[in-house]
């Protein structure tokens, strides 16, 4: 995937630069509303229930600050992807016990986009997996300057 | 929309779900990114949880649609069936047909006006 089209899922109003909330659930419940505001869901208690299933099959928090909760539901009808940092970090049960600051949500149709989808989360573990990225992401405050990391501008 | 439609949109993205951890490619490349799927177990659980809640008849047409689709029940959308795409007849717009699951004449597919 090319990072100019990476960057194409990042729209402004699918990111929260200022996650409130603290713990697990209620972090993926402020994503999914922020979704349901913006009128990428049909309904909140489809995607709330699949993401929690997804966490009960293992945690979606990968380590270094970042989780990738993700899956397919009846609920969404194109292939969305939502952006948010915590500051101060959630506990999320990730897999080295930190707490988590930066969160890509992936969410794909029931009925198609499974290979599009797993290869926008190969593609994004890739790039957290760059030490300056990283440190880029889990500082990043606004949308040009997140563009700017995943559109291949900072190495 | 009804507690069984609901219910069944549930179980059909579980089955989903299931069906990706069990799909030896998918579950291969999740993996490989650093995902660990160790509670399919929980999963099932909750699969069964989930179906013991639905009629035992309206469980039984959906996991044998499910055993032949992906999406076995979906919401009608623009008159159409989108598992098929076959246009749908006005009937099927009536108030009287509203409020209940509705059967695809072409695929015969579950479906629900949302």
């Amino acid at each position: 995937m090319e990072s100019k089209k990476l960057a194409s899922f990042f729209e402004e109003d699918l990111c929260i630069f200022g996650l409130r909330s603290k713990k697990k659930i209620s972090v993926l419940q402020e994503m999914v509303r922020h979704l349901a505001s913006v009128g990428r869901i049909s309904d909140e208690r489809f995607i709330m229930e699949m993401l929690k299933n997804r966490e009960s099959l293992g945690s979606t928090g990968l380590g270094m600050g970042v989780a990738f909760p993700h899956g397919r539901s009846l609920a969404i009808k194109d292939l969305t992807v939502l952006f948010a940092r915590s500051a101060n970090g959630v506990e999320f049960e990730s897999q080295d016990g930190e707490p988590t600051n930066i969160f890509f949500l992936i969410l794909a149709p029931s009925d198609r986009g499974a290979d599009t989808y797993l290869a926008l989360l190969s593609e994004l573990i890739g790039i957290i997996q760059k030490p300056k990225k990283l440190e880029s992401l889990l500082a990043v405050k606004d949308h040009a300057s997140l563009i700017k990391i995943l559109g291949g501008e900072e190495s | 929309m009804r507690e069984e439609f609901r219910l069944l949109v549930a179980l059909q993205d579980l089955d989903i779900m299931i069906k990706e951890v069990k799909d030896q490619h998918t579950s291969h490349e999740l993996k490989s990114m650093g995902f660990k799927l160790t509670g399919l177990k929980e999963l099932q659980d909750a699969r069964d949880h989930l179906a013991e809640k639905i009629p035992a008849a309206l469980l039984n047409r959906y996991d044998k649609l499910a055993a032949r689709f992906t999406v076995a029940i979906l919401p009608v959308t623009s008159n159409k069936c989108l598992g098929c795409f076959v246009k749908l007849p006005t009937s099927f717009f009536s108030s009287a047909y509203s409020h209940e699951l509705l059967t695809c004449e072409s695929c015969g597919r579950l479906l629900y006006i949302p």
